[in-house]
């Protein structure tokens, strides 16, 4: 499957997106101290790392990821809302792969100040993001109050049933059920919410029956008023409640997103609401973000071919009226590309000059 | 269209009936076969047969959007897809086994000889035991009567093996069945006709 446009349209458009909205533009140097990294190692898609040590003898770090260098350079006030964008490399393991390859990491981070606004501002963003992509696109949003308000009720079994969860395992939990002797209710939430995988309104109208105690119940009326607000958008089509994100609550707080374009086996858009990770760094405020990686799907966009008006073939005995030729065109605006070869893979032209022959074809 | 990765042998076949009985049968298909594709008249699945082991790849990967997999490898691979249902066949069980007169010292590391490493790690590193892993492809047995490992972890179906070799087993670890995964982007995408197989198969192995 290949999708319609090239993989730097996309970024082009994305970007376009982001500043359209007045999102300023963060950068940042390729180094960070490892010590970012092997703190919050579970906020990172990948845990590998490259580390080297620097002339002061500090232990360093190509930054795998971008948010946490922006959450620990940026000032952030609780009282203002900051909206950053980014499009930087960085280097880690891709999705599936054995060696560290540099991939191009897309995202924006809303920091400071949050309220429903930014939350549902953030969420078109990705639903823009992702059509931009492609038009056939699922955005997956999961809230950790509603997992974590389950996961509470199973004690000291909790990362075993988070487990199953993740995988929507019903017949292995229903072994344990049966072993612990869990009640009806309690078997019911786990099942309902590791089934639910669907339209976001069907979805929070079923999960409401079996929500079991008032962490679970605030989040579903979160999520309610967000896709409410998302229908008036006219995006809740391509939006999905899926309670099995594997979603660590020491960094995430509220929303968490998964996206997903068909035909890609994995998934390509991440984000969340990441209060916590912002506290831990001793910031005020909230946080929410999400990052596309499109060096992870660069195979998927169309080839960049190189596009030129005029195609001009010369061999040993045309090169001076190449070249003169060359001048002419490019005289009068064209573009011009020089060749041995007529058939060059990864070369379209509009018009081919055959000097080999003296023939226009 | 669906297309579903089988593994290659007698389970895939037992796999394979059981979707024929709900409604998913290929006219293609014949057990004498050596054709690795098959598909059904309309258009509704597509098989393919490939290495056990290799099934939760092909649906990682996406080229299968579901497969039937041993527990086994799940739990030695752990690959990013759902697990929609136990589907009750390929029963045997994960064990560690040595020669039946094995006493274990934990003065030094326990030499372990497995196909199984990951799950061999696993298990032993929530025991707080050392292990050396012998990483062997078959004939695991031989390990410890050829006396280069302490213990096997492997596969137990009926024991004849162990028994026929002056083996036993010390310890299960976990049961295995055969599993029916999916792709976690097919499963947005054609959500529909997998819960159909789903649900269909769930009913017939009650």
């Amino acid at each position: 499957m290949k999708f319609n446009l090239k993989e730097e349209d996309a970024l082009n458009k994305i970007t376009s997106l982001f500043e359209r909205r007045g999102f300023r533009r963060f950068r940042s140097g390729c180094f960070e101290e490892y010590s970012l990294y092997r703190d919050n190692e579970s906020f990172l898609v990948g845990k590998n790392v490259i580390t080297f040590t620097d002339l002061t003898g500090r232990l360093m770090a190509i930054r795998p990821d971008v948010t946490l260098s922006l959450i620990r350079r940026t000032e952030i006030d609780g009282a203002r809302t900051c909206k950053y964008f980014y499009n930087e490399s960085v280097y880690r393991r891709a999705t599936g792969g054995k060696d560290f390859r540099e991939i191009s990491q897309t995202g924006a981070e809303v920091v400071g100040r949050i309220d429903g606004l930014c939350e549902v501002e953030l969420v078109s963003l990705m639903c823009e993001t992702l059509g931009i992509i492609s038009p056939d696109y699922i955005l997956d949003i999961s809230h950790v109050g509603y997992t974590e308000g389950l996961l509470s009720e199973f004690g000291d079994r909790r990362e075993e049933v988070k487990d199953y969860l993740s995988r929507k395992d019903v017949h292995d939990f229903i072994k344990l059920a049966q072993n612990q002797g869990y009640g009806k209710e309690l078997v019911n939430a786990f099942i309902s919410a590791a089934e639910l995988d669907g339209n976001a309104v069907e979805a929070i109208e079923k999960a409401k029956k079996t929500a079991l105690n008032v962490k679970m119940k605030s989040a579903l009326d979160e999520l309610e008023v967000l896709v409410s607000r998302l229908s008036v958008a006219g995006l809740d089509g391509r939006i999905n409640i899926n309670f099995s994100m594997a979603n660590d609550a020491d960094y995430y707080s509220g929303l968490v997103f998964n996206g997903y374009i068909d035909g890609v086996p994995h998934c390509v858009l991440t984000g969340g609401r990441y209060d916590n990770l912002l506290h831990k760094f001793g910031k005020e405020g909230g946080a929410i973000g999400f990052a596309v990686y499109l060096g992870e799907i660069e195979r998927y966009f169309a080839s960049e071919d190189v596009t030129v008006d005029c195609l001009i073939v010369y061999d040993d005995s045309s090169e001076d009226k190449a070249l003169k030729l060359a001048r002419d065109c490019l005289a009068k605006g064209k573009s011009v590309r020089l060749d041995r070869n007529a058939d060059l893979t990864g070369c379209a032209a509009t018009e081919i000059f055959d000097l080999t022959e003296g023939v226009k074809r | 269209m669906i297309n579903i990765a089988l593994p290659k042998g007698r389970l895939g076949e037992k796999v394979y009936k059981l979707l024929a009985r709900v409604g998913y049968g290929c006219d293609e298909y014949s057990e004498e076969s050596r054709k690795l594709v098959f598909k059904d008249s309309r258009g509704e699945v597509s098989y393919f047969w490939v290495k056990p082991a290799d099934v939760s790849v092909y649906v990682e990967l996406g080229a299968a959007d579901i497969g039937v997999v041993g527990k086994d490898i799940l739990n030695e691979y752990n690959p990013d897809v759902y697990e929609l249902l136990d589907l009750g066949l390929g029963k045997c069980s994960m064990c560690v086994a040595a020669k039946s007169d094995w006493k274990d010292d934990i003065s030094v590391p326990l030499r372990v000889a497995t196909k199984f490493s990951h799950t061999a790690e696993k298990y032993f590193s929530g025991q707080g035991r050392d292990i050396e892993i012998i990483k062997l492809n078959g004939s695991i047995e031989l390990g410890p009567v050829l006396g280069i490992s302490d213990v096997i972890v492997d596969i137990v179906e009926t024991g004849t093996t162990l028994r026929e070799n002056d083996l036993k087993v010390f310890t299960k670890i976990n049961d295995i069945s055969a599993r029916l995964i999916s792709n976690k982007s097919a499963y947005k995408f054609k959500g529909g006709e997998i819960k159909n197989i789903v649900a269909k198969l769930a009913e017939v192995i009650k």
